[in-house]
């Protein structure tokens, strides 16, 4: 079994004393990871193929306990695994080609920036429940719940693991933020659709895409913020009476960076997280011209 | 507008000990049951008033959020474990509480057990 990919890179909550040890084990797992791609054809069709024959419906457990596997193993959007050639890596998201390439787009990502790993700090997916919703019923009956149409016309909801907040219209349409990885973003998310559905509606688990992921990382050098956005004036925007750090909108792959003279980086606006990687890589090599003296 | 306050004060044990009391009276024949509303409606303002205007003291509560809720107006939570620390440096503890936190005529919470 090829371990999912959040465990080995995803679900970092590490502060920066930690990093150093942090950075070792991602070295650790790194090697691992790489025994295992060298085996021959590992499964590694087959999250994918067992995510297009599961139906739209929640295939939950009644319980509703955390983590069984088949929800686990579904995880279509970003089939990182499977990338061929480094172009088809950074256009992102519609790269997904069957064979396994010998290094993976995040180790190749993860090596070329000697160890610092963006940690994914935010993930916002949207699903449709496919179902119209009493919003007050819903407000009445389920824990963890606030509803204030004068204010928003959606319920709040959260639930404690994976620690995440919802936002359930009465459309049937959800909003899930507050995730740390993919699978926990999914997971969450279907855990939102089998709290509506004992409270009696109709509600499938369907349409579930993620919007936006967001990461952090720190270079550990102060950056020449001035310099950095006179030389890419096309993609820099940096109004330090507005905002104290400069906003980099990266074309490809499409991704904002907010990058502060500390040196400590913010990016958001990727539907992968490889987009994330692969814009920490790109804005790195930018980085350390300007780095200040 | 005496419509505009909550009723849940009956409840409490002063509003209990006075609605009995209403009780006796209506059987006792001293008074009519239109009276005994009227008299409970102006409870439920007089105590939602005075809780505003005149309790001034004040209890520190800690505890684990267990549930919270909030619907119409009215937040409900359920403590676990809750340490009340009174004025008097006192401190009184239980295993669960449920707080119904309603707004009243300013928008201003009262709280219940």
């Amino acid at each position: 079994m090829l371990p999912s990919r959040p465990i080995t890179y995803g679900r970092s909550n590490v502060s920066v004393q930690q990093q150093q040890q942090y950075q070792q084990q991602q070295q650790a797992q790194r090697a691992q990871y790489q025994a295992q791609q060298q085996q021959p054809s590992h499964g590694l069709a087959l999250p994918g193929s067992s995510y297009q024959s599961q139906p739209s419906g929640l295939a939950l457990p009644a319980s509703s306990g955390p983590g069984p596997s088949p929800l686990r193993q579904s995880h279509p959007p970003s089939p990182p695994h499977s990338s061929a050639t480094p172009e088809s890596a950074v256009a992102g998201p519609s790269s997904a080609a069957a064979t396994p390439a010998p290094l993976t787009l995040e180790q190749k990502h993860i090596t070329a920036v000697e160890g610092i790993v963006p940690t994914l700090q935010n993930i916002v997916a949207t699903v449709n429940l496919d179902c119209r919703l009493d919003l007050k019923t819903i407000a009445l009956h389920a824990r963890n719940a606030e509803y204030n149409p004068k204010r928003f016309a959606a319920v709040i909801m959260r639930i404690r693991d994976p620690k995440t907040t919802a936002l359930i219209f009465a459309s049937g349409k959800m909003v899930v933020t507050g995730a740390k990885s993919e699978d926990d973003s999914r997971l969450a998310s279907r855990k939102y659709a089998r709290i509506v559905q004992k409270l009696g509606f109709d509600a499938k688990f369907s349409e579930f895409k993620i919007q936006n992921i967001v990461g952090s990382c720190d270079v550990k050098f102060p950056i020449r913020l001035e310099g950095l956005a006179y030389s890419h004036g096309q993609f820099s925007s940096y109004e330090p009476e507005l905002f104290p750090g400069l906003i980099y909108r990266m074309i490809k792959p499409k991704v904002v960076l907010l990058i502060f003279v500390s040196g400590k980086i913010v990016l958001t606006g990727a539907k992968v997280r490889e987009e994330i990687y692969s814009a920490f890589n790109t804005i790195y090599t930018v980085l350390c011209e300007f780095r200040k003296p | 507008m005496a419509s505009a306050y909550y009723e849940f004060y009956r409840g409490s044990s002063i509003g209990m000990a006075l609605t009995d009391s209403l009780d006796e009276l209506i059987t006792s024949g001293a008074i009519t049951p239109q009276l005994a509303m009227k008299v409970l409606q102006q409870f439920d303002k007089s105590l939602a008033d005075t809780m505003v205007k005149q309790v001034k003291s004040k209890a520190i509560l800690k505890g684990h959020l267990h549930t919270y809720r909030l619907c119409d107006d009215v937040w409900t939570f359920i403590v676990k474990t809750p340490v009340f620390k009174m004025e008097s440096s006192e401190n009184v503890g239980a295993q669960k509480i449920k707080i119904i936190a309603c707004k009243s005529g300013d928008a201003i919470d009262g709280g219940k057990k």
